[in-house]
Order: C-alpha cells, then sequence, then structure tokens
C-alpha cells in the first residue's frame, strides 16, 4: 500500500514538472506572465470603475471587492476549461502504462490550484501593502473556499473533459454556457442585497457561492444571507462523482479512438 | 509474467467493424522469450500494445506484474516542445529510477551530443529512435517488447544497439513480432501464432516455424 502511494505521488510530481514546462514554456517569465494576467485583468476593472466614481459596494475597498469576485471566478474557469482538453494533450503519455488518465487530470488540477495560491497571495498581499485591504479575518474559512473551487473547478473541469471526448462541439457549448457566469456570480454586487425573485434563481449558481464563501472568509462582517454551504459541497462532490464516473464509463471508448 | 483473462479488441473506423481478439486466454511466462508471429493484419502490433498497456482491451483484463517496456524504438512517447533531456527525465522519474545515471547513459548510448538540449520535434526520426532506444536500454525493464525492429540507426549504430540489447537478455526476457527466421530463431525459444483471432503456443522456435509455414506457405 505504502509503495503503491509513493508510485502514485512520483507520477503526479512527474507529471506536474511536466506540465509547468507545457504550460509556461521555457522562460521564467512565462510563468511570471501567467501570474501577471488575472493580477492585471482585475486591476484593469478596478481603474476603470475607480474612474467612473463608483463606490465599493462593502467594505473600503473597490479592489479588495472585485479581486474576491474575479480571482475566484477566473480561478474556477481556468480549472473548468484547462482540464477539458487533458486527455487529448496528454494522449502520448498512455505509452507509459503506470500513468493514468485520471493521473493527467489530477496533476493539471493541482499546477493550476497551486498557481492561483500564488496569484492571490501576491495580489492580496500587494493591496494589504498598498493599505488597500486588511489581512483576511477568517483564514480558516478562506482556506475552506479555497479548497472548495479546487473541487467544484476539477468537478466540472472532469466532466467537460468527458463530455468532450464524446461530443467534439461540447468545448463551444460551454463556453456559450458558462459566458453569463461573469454577471450572474455577483462578482460586482452584494447578491444578499438583491431582490428575493431574483436570488431565488440566483443561488442555484454554484460559482456564486464560491464568491460569497470566498468574501465571508476575507472581510470580518460580510454576513451573506445567500450562502449555502452544504448545497455547493454537496454540488461539487456531486460533480466530482459523476465525472470520475463518466470518466471510468468512457475510457476504453477514448482507448479505442 | 503477463496474464491475458478473456482479452478481446475490435476496431471501428467509419462503421467497419473489424475484430482482431475475442476472448483470448493466454499466460506469458516469465523466463522465455517469446516469438510472435502471424500473416499481415492478424493483430501482432496490437497485441504488443495491449501488453505495453499503449491500448486497452475492449473486455477482459490484462494483468502485469513485472515491467514491461514500450515497443523498442517506439518514440511516439515523447513530447515534442520539449527538449530530449526534459523527455528522458520525465520518463525516468514516471519509472522511479536514478535521474542523473538514466541522463549519463542515454547521453552516452544515443549520441545525440548538443541536440540533447534541443526540442524533440526538431529531431529527424532516426535522431528520436536513438533516444527513445537508448532510453529503453537505460530502464532496467524485465519484459522488452520488439516490433520488427531490434536496433536503430546507422549500420555502426545497429551494431551498437545489438550489442545493447543482448547484454539486456542476460536478466530481462522479451516479446518480439518479426518475420525474419534467423532473428527469431537467434532470440527466442518459444513463439505464438496469430491466425484469425485465435493464438496457437509452440513450446519451441522450430515447431513455431513449421506451424506457420503449414498454415501460410
Amino acid at each position: 500500500m505504502k509503495k503503491i502511494l509513493i508510485t502514485q505521488l512520483r507520477i503526479l510530481g512527474a507529471l506536474m514538472l511536466r506540465e509547468t514546462r507545457a504550460t509556461f514554456g521555457t522562460s521564467q517569465l512565462g510563468y511570471l506572465w501567467a501570474i501577471i494576467t488575472p493580477a492585471l485583468g482585475v486591476a484593469v476593472f478596478v481603474a476603470v470603475f475607480g474612474a467612473a466614481g463608483r463606490r465599493p459596494p462593502f467594505g473600503a475597498s473597490l479592489a479588495l471587492f472585485f479581486a474576491t469576485g474575479m480571482l475566484t471566478l477566473e480561478f474556477y474557469k481556468k480549472l473548468s476549461a484547462a482540464l477539458m482538453t487533458t486527455f487529448n494533450a496528454n494522449k502520448a503519455l498512455l505509452t507509459y502504462p503506470s500513468i493514468k488518465e485520471t493521473d493527467t487530470l489530477f496533476a493539471r488540477s493541482m499546477l493550476i490550484s497551486a498557481t492561483y495560491l500564488v496569484i492571490m497571495i501576491l495580489f492580496f498581499g500587494m493591496l494589504i501593502l498598498l493599505g488597500q485591504a486588511a489581512l483576511p479575518r477568517h483564514p480558516d474559512q478562506l482556506a475552506l473556499a479555497f479548497a472548495m473551487v479546487c473541487l467544484l473547478g476539477t468537478g466540472m473541469g472532469i466532466l467537460n473533459a468527458v463530455m468532450l471526448s464524446v461530443w467534439e462541439s461540447w468545448q463551444y457549448v460551454e463556453s456559450i454556457l458558462t459566458r453569463p457566469l461573469i454577471i450572474i456570480s455577483g462578482v460586482f454586487y452584494i447578491p444578499s442585497k438583491l431582490p428575493t425573485a431574483a436570488v431565488d434563481i440566483l443561488k442555484w449558481n454554484p460559482v456564486l457561492h464560491l464568491i460569497e464563501w470566498i468574501r465571508t472568509g476575507y472581510y470580518s462582517n460580510y454576513a451573506s444571507t445567500v450562502l449555502d454551504k452544504n448545497y455547493l459541497i454537496w454540488f461539487a462532490l456531486l460533480s466530482l462523482l459523476f465525472g470520475l464516473t463518466g470518466e471510468r464509463l468512457t475510457r476504453r471508448r477514448r482507448a479505442g479512438q | 509474467m503477463i496474464e491475458l483473462h478473456q482479452v478481446s479488441k475490435t476496431y471501428r473506423m467509419k462503421g467497419i467493424r473489424k475484430v482482431i481478439f475475442e476472448g483470448l486466454d493466454f499466460k506469458f511466462e516469465h523466463g522465455r522469450n517469446i516469438a510472435v508471429m502471424g500473416p499481415n493484419g492478424a493483430g501482432k502490433s496490437t497485441l504488443l500494445r495491449l501488453l505495453s498497456g499503449a491500448e486497452m482491451p475492449d473486455e477482459g483484463r490484462i494483468v502485469r506484474n513485472v515491467r514491461v517496456s514500450w515497443p523498442l524504438g517506439f518514440s511516439g512517447g515523447f513530447n515534442g516542445s520539449m527538449t530530449g533531456l526534459e523527455n528522458v527525465r520525465f520518463v525516468s522519474r514516471i519509472y522511479g529510477e536514478d535521474t542523473e545515471r538514466i541522463i549519463d547513459y542515454v547521453e552516452e548510448f544515443s549520441e545525440l551530443g548538443k541536440s540533447m538540449n534541443l526540442p524533440i520535434r526538431t529531431y529527424s526520426s532516426g535522431m528520436k529512435a536513438r533516444l527513445a532506444f537508448g532510453l529503453s536500454m537505460a530502464i532496467d525493464f524485465d519484459c522488452y517488447l520488439i516490433d520488427e525492429i531490434t536496433a536503430v540507426g546507422d549500420a555502426n549504430f545497429k551494431k551498437k544497439s545489438k550489442a545493447a540489447l543482448k547484454h539486456k537478455l542476460d536478466h530481462a526476457r522479451i516479446i518480439m513480432v518479426s518475420h525474419s527466421k534467423e532473428t527469431l530463431r537467434s532470440y527466442c525459444d518459444c513463439g505464438i501464432l496469430l491466425a484469425d483471432g485465435k493464438l496457437h503456443y509452440f513450446d519451441d522456435v522450430e515447431r513455431l516455424l513449421e506451424g506457420y509455414k503449414a498454415l501460410f506457405g
């Protein structure tokens, strides 16, 4: 058992190093850009809304409010989109029988999560240094919320990968279906302040709960009336269950392609 | 030892179904060098890919409790955008080998020099084959799979790769697909004949060659 575990860790480690190389290119600059791009995205939004005189919907900092929403959404979208293409990108690896397709999925998910951990620490760290934010008030809740993003993003990403392997057009359909996420996930507003009729519909969106949880962890008194942790946990676990089941059921089909 | 349990494999392409194996049961005993013969399209290469794990059976199980190589000289497992060195490093990590030792061996054996630091996609097919061959010699596999190719490269390099393979056979065993009687005689001590989706075992290479001749002339 211990030997199997060591082999498994070794393979995940080797795959992560390989992914790092494939994703970020040869230069250290590649990794730097991977970190800077999402941060710049938030900075541009903050600059535009700031120039337009928009006041922060919550707390004193527009940057902190948008960052908690946008970085969380970007993290989730990156996971669900990048995992989708894993099977095609790693076909050659089946030459080595000890590597299974699930390993390539988990390695990619771990690398993206590690990258976003660095992005978030750097971005929030910068905000704290600039006096734009305080230290997170509930680090334990923040850590849990971060783990939930990993879980949900990985589950949905694996589901996407399975869907893509049985239906090539899924890539385009998924991108259309998930486009409204930036509007319906509470990135730019406080869901708790919306009319009940709107909340009743929006609360089905698990990404909204991710962002609410992240904010609950960061702010001292965010007091979300919408956040339903149980709903989110069940949604994430079921997506993972269906994703992995789908992977298992379509494995032979893919191997024969 | 590699065991096949009720292994079936069918290819479907553009509505055409081609059954390669159906309900195949066989035990590849360790300690024997096994020849694989059969007419074109009988499924020899498919069998090797199934044994290596590069492909999965539609039904049934394949149990491997020894370390099986990829088909000798096969370079399809390399990532084209990574350098030769990075690919070698990756594979030795996967197999839990001492990375530095493997790199030293492959650099010395494959004679690629500075090209080791270039992406594989810039390699010629000969260079790729030399790298793949060197790598499979560097890792201690228990069983080597050979699909016609026992050596790669130019005359000189062929000699060297043959010698390396012979040396490996002190500890490792092979499963070899070939049409050449001489090659089969010099490497193998028993064999199987694939015909019409069935597998016939011969305990002796000469008997295998006779059997093949009787069926296919």
